[in-house]
């Protein structure tokens, strides 16, 4: 049992004769009253001008933590020039203080260092050089892949497509209802109150429609497929490269592209669009509750404005889209947990990355899809 | 001599269906006490239910003055070194040795990396305490994980086949360690290994676990075991023959 903190267990009293100091340690030296032992070490061999002897005869037990502290206080001393000599240790006592009397090696590595402005962005452009390489390496590995998986389709690994086409696809039904629902009706109160202003109740399903359908739709099912299984793509294949699993797959002559990303990034390319209809659909029905709650339009009213105002366009743009959102999530994931570096923390930073750039990555490829509809009219 | 760990009527596994069961043994204060046995066959979960880490599914493990196991309330009585070794990726060698320091101990920080460097420094880690976990060998992640279950200078001491993946020198220095630690601070060690060099020189005790007879088939000191067991599956194992095999 621990003794609660008291009186140390250890005595030193500090003897002085014809210009000899003697300190006499006594009792149980241990790591537990380790703090006192430094402390009074130090204050004796911190001012010994005279050779210094430390003497052990009357030490009961001198455990690994007490041994350690002796001999680093009297370390210590010696670099600082003074004479320190450890006598007296017998036995078991003898012993313990051998083991701990390695010669070390000091510390070859320095302490980490807080590092100048100037070399932190330096180390910035460096990494992120490192990183546009290893994007155009994952690259140029995607094709290289894409071919040898065209010539020969059973190498890629599809065992567990259906398992990744649940996982990202029909679990993600009801938070994707949920937000399209609400997005729907979000739509749908801030054009009821404009248009209502204009006697223009009737173009809700127009303002509604045409926004989920050819914008928000898509968008937000992509972010919320980011979330969730873009940031699980990265942290499950970081996870599987700090654990050498990927490695082992090289080995088993298994390449990781085939293995892990094809199989991810056709998951999400078959789901999304089809999450994506099927919020285009719940987005829509949101916007028709509001009509109902707050304009007072029928259904029937609100569903035939909403097949005059809609074209096949507009959801084919939409559904386009997300088949090339799916792709960014899939193999932005898969890139940045594939490059993973370090351990746990690694994981998590990877992971991070990997949904930010996601998220850049949508809103950019989103207004370039819109720029280049808008020229093709579609 | 007192007993430190008192184990009856235990039975593990991580489903309904036990693993082992009707385990019952006493580890002495100041011994050397070895779990022997065929991969696979429940050494690391026996390890793990008596550190309290595992639930028994039936029965009781007892730590005479120790407390109960593996509780944050107090500084633990006992180190561990796991098989994977378990050392913290973000933290270096040394942090890792320190961490049980810092928390338990009130050294100021110059004495806490003192007293871990030392520990390091006694497994043949010196000049090695800046590296991370992933910038050393499987070997040397095992000798950190020693240094830091011997951080606090516990009195018992539970290691998961310390010397897998050593080379003989180093691991007859662990040898070395464990014995001094026994003889100069009556340290108890409860130990998982394979390595016949080492149960010979360092156990004074050994049970031997078998996962079709899911408990224990012999004890014994090491020798009697050898010498004296009818047990084929004992013969095997002291004799290096594989089961069935012509020789
Ligand atoms: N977390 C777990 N869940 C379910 N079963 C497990 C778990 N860990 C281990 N097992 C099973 O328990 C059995 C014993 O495992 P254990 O790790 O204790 O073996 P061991 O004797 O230490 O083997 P080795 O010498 O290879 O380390 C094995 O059959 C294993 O499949
Ligand atoms: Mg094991």
């Amino acid at each position: 049992m621990r003794r609660p903190v008291t009186e140390p267990a250890f005595t030193i009293e500090l003897q002085q004769h014809d210009g000899r100091r003697r300190a006499q340690l006594r009792g149980r030296v241990t790591l537990q009253d380790g703090a006192s032992l430094w402390h009074d070490l130090r204050a004796i061999l911190q001012d010994a001008l005279e050779p210094t002897e430390i003497d052990l005869t009357g030490v009961t037990v001198l455990d690994g933590g007490g041994a350690a502290l002796l001999l680093a206080a009297s370390a210590q001393a010696r670099q600082r020039g003074r004479t320190i000599a450890i006598v007296g240790a017998t036995g078991e006592i003898a012993r313990v203080l051998r083991l701990y009397d390695c010669p070390g090696v000091e510390c070859l590595r320095g302490a980490p260092q807080r590092k100048s402005l100037l070399a932190q962005i330096g180390d910035g452009c460096h990494d992120l050089l490192r990183q546009v390489r290893d994007i155009l390496d994952f690259i140029g590995e995607l094709v290289v892949g894409i071919v040898a998986a065209v010539r020969r389709p059973r190498t890629v690994h599809l065992s567990e497509l259906t398992m990744l086409m649940e996982r990202a696809g029909a679990n993600g039904l009801p938070i994707t209802a949920v937000i399209h629902f609400l997005i729907g009706t979000i739509l749908g109160l801030q054009g009821a109150v404009q248009l209502h202003r204009f006697g223009a109740d009737a173009f809700l399903a127009n303002l509604v429609g045409l926004s989920v359908v050819r914008e928000l739709g898509p968008l937000m099912t992509a972010i919320v497929v980011a979330g969730r299984s873009g940031a699980a793509y990265a942290a499950e294949l970081g996870t599987m490269q700090v654990g050498e699993e990927v490695d082992a797959l090289r080995t088993l002559g298994q390449d990781p592209q085939r293995f892990l990303v094809f199989p991810r990034v056709l998951a999400l390319a078959v789901t999304v669009p089809l999450l994506t209809a099927f919020a285009d659909l719940v987005g829509c029905l949101g916007g028709m509750f509001i009509g109902m709650v707050e304009l007072g339009i029928p259904p029937t009213a609100y569903l035939n404005q909403l097949r005059d105002a809609m074209t096949l366009s507009d959801v084919g743009t939409g559904l386009i889209k997300s088949a090339f959102f799916a792709a960014l999530i899939g193999l932005v994931a898969c890139q940045r947990g594939l490059q993973t570096r370090g351990g746990a923390q690694g994981v998590g930073a990877s992971t991070t990355s990997a949904v930010v750039v996601v998220l850049f990555g949508l809103v950019a490829l989103d207004a370039v899809f819109t720029m280049i509809f808008r020229l093709l009219g579609w | 001599m007192r007993r430190v760990l008192t184990v009856r009527d235990l039975a593990l596994g991580y489903s309904s269906e036990p693993l082992l069961e009707d385990l019952a043994f006493d580890v002495r204060r100041g011994e050397v006490f070895a779990i022997l046995g065929g991969s696979g066959c429940g050494k690391s979960t026996l390890l793990r239910a008596l550190v309290g880490l595992l639930q028994p599914l039936r029965g009781k493990v007892h730590l005479f003055g120790y407390g109960a196991p593996a509780q944050a309330l107090e500084p633990p009585a006992f180190g561990v070194l796991f098989q994977s070794s378990a050392l913290f990726g973000s933290l270096t060698l040394l942090d890792n040795v320190a961490l049980p320091l810092r928390k338990w101990t009130r050294l100021p920080e110059d004495a806490v990396e003192a007293v871990a460097h030392s520990r390091l420094r006694i497994v043949g880690l010196g000049g090695f305490e800046r590296h991370l976990p992933s910038e050393v060998s499987g070997g040397m992640k095992k000798r950190a994980g020693i240094a830091r279950a011997l951080a606090l200078d516990p009195q018992l001491l539970f290691l998961d086949e310390p010397s897998a993946g050593l080379d003989p020198v180093t691991a007859a220095g662990l040898d070395e360690l464990i014995l001094t630690l026994r003889q100069s601070l009556g340290v108890t060690t409860v130990l998982v290994t394979h390595e016949l060099a080492s149960i010979y020189r360092v156990a004074d005790t050994c049970i031997m676990l078998d996962r079709d007879a899911k408990g224990i088939i012999a004890r014994g000191s090491p020798r009697d075991l050898r010498d004296r067991s009818s047990d084929a599956r004992v013969q095997a194992f002291f004799l290096r023959r594989a089961p069935g095999g012509a020789t």
